[in-house]
């Protein structure tokens, strides 16, 4: 213990927020992706032509699961007590952001899987809305889940060197 | 020992950690492959009724799910060798307080996005097998929706093996 300064049970937290953002990354993913594959399997059935085109709302919802690995690998690599010291407050920072980024991913996959689903039914017989359809898709995936998942990897970065400033830490 | 947290977390020995983390990984991946096989199979043998020729190749949908439990029993074999004992004036150690911490953040990781991942197999291998049975140009076309979703099995895997094993310290592990 001589050599070890920062909290004991602080990775607990920070691992924590690792989880958090992967496992509700991958639920949103989940709920995207099967919610839209059903509506595109019920679609292709009457018009097998369009389905290639209909796989938009899918990819949309697996890069929401490599935000959240990123936003892992992140959280996890930074939690290093032997290189820098792990205090609860960079803990608490970790959790926040996996948290943030995972429930961000969870709403925008179950966004994702819902417009996903109504929208290749109704291109399917209104093919002028495919524009319409990937509009929306793109809106949902990025605005929530991108941008707050980029800010979350700076936001831990700023907030640790913004709390050294204050504190005076090392 | 700054806040009541912490005070609580450091009377629970990282072993329950680790072990409840070893645990979940296999338990709830076999969860998820489960419940993907038989949303898949009861929508599989049901279509096949009408159309008996979809059946050899759907079982590659359940095979999709079959692969997420392997990958719950193989991560859940690499977390258990990672176990060691220490003596018992080491174990509430930082150094062995982590590695049980980070042990279960595997556990939870790998265990619970195999369930969605096996979850999402399940359902989209079930339409794939009932439009396959209408129309059987589709099978390979929703088989690549099929290959989106079993990927997100595979990030679990990733950030389980990648992020949290492959440090120097947890190799000194509880």
């Amino acid at each position: 213990m001589s050599s070890f300064s920062g909290d004991e049970t602080a990775p607990f937290f920070g691992f924590l927020g690792a989880a958090a953002a992967l496992v509700f990354s991958c639920m949103g993913a989940a709920y995207g992706t099967a919610k839209s594959g059903v509506g595109v399997a019920s679609m292709g059935v009457m018009r097998p032509e369009l389905v290639m085109k209909s796989i938009v709302p899918v990819v949309m919802a697996g890069v929401l699961g490599i935000y959240g690995l990123i936003i892992a690998v992140i959280i996890s690599t930074g939690i290093n007590p032997k290189a820098k010291s792990y205090y609860l407050f960079d803990g608490y920072a970790h959790l926040s952001s996996g948290l943030a980024c995972g429930l961000a991913g969870l709403s925008a996959g179950m966004a994702i899987g819902i417009v996903g689903d109504a929208g290749v039914r109704a291109n399917a017989q209104q093919p002028k809305l495919f524009v319409g359809l990937v509009s929306v898709e793109l809106q949902v995936s990025v605005n929530p889940c991108g941008m707050v998942c980029l800010c979350n990897a700076l936001e831990l970065k700023t907030a640790v060197q913004l709390e050294m400033i204050i504190f005076g830490r090392e | 020992m700054s806040s009541s947290w912490s005070r609580a977390l450091t009377q629970i020995s990282p072993y329950t950690f680790a072990s409840i983390g070893i645990a979940i990984s296999i338990g709830v991946s076999v969860l998820g492959a489960a419940w993907g096989i038989y949303i898949t199979g009861s929508s599989l043998i049901g279509a096949a009724i009408k159309a008996p020729r979809i059946t050899s190749k759907n079982l590659i949908s359940v095979i999709f799910c079959e692969a997420v439990a392997i990958y719950g029993v193989i991560v859940a074999i690499i977390l258990q060798t990672k176990l060691e004992s220490v003596p018992s004036s080491k174990i509430y150690d930082p150094e062995s307080l982590r590695a049980g911490y980070a042990i279960f953040a595997s556990g939870i990781i790998v265990g619970f996005a195999n369930l969605m991942c096996g979850l999402c197999v399940g359902i989209i291998g079930s339409s794939c097998a009932l439009s396959d049975a209408q129309n059987s140009t589709l099978f390979v076309k929703i088989l690549v929706i099929e290959i989106f979703g079993s990927a997100l099995g595979l990030f679990g895997v990733i950030v389980a093996c990648a992020a949290h094993l492959d440090h120097n310290q947890i190799i000194s592990c509880c």
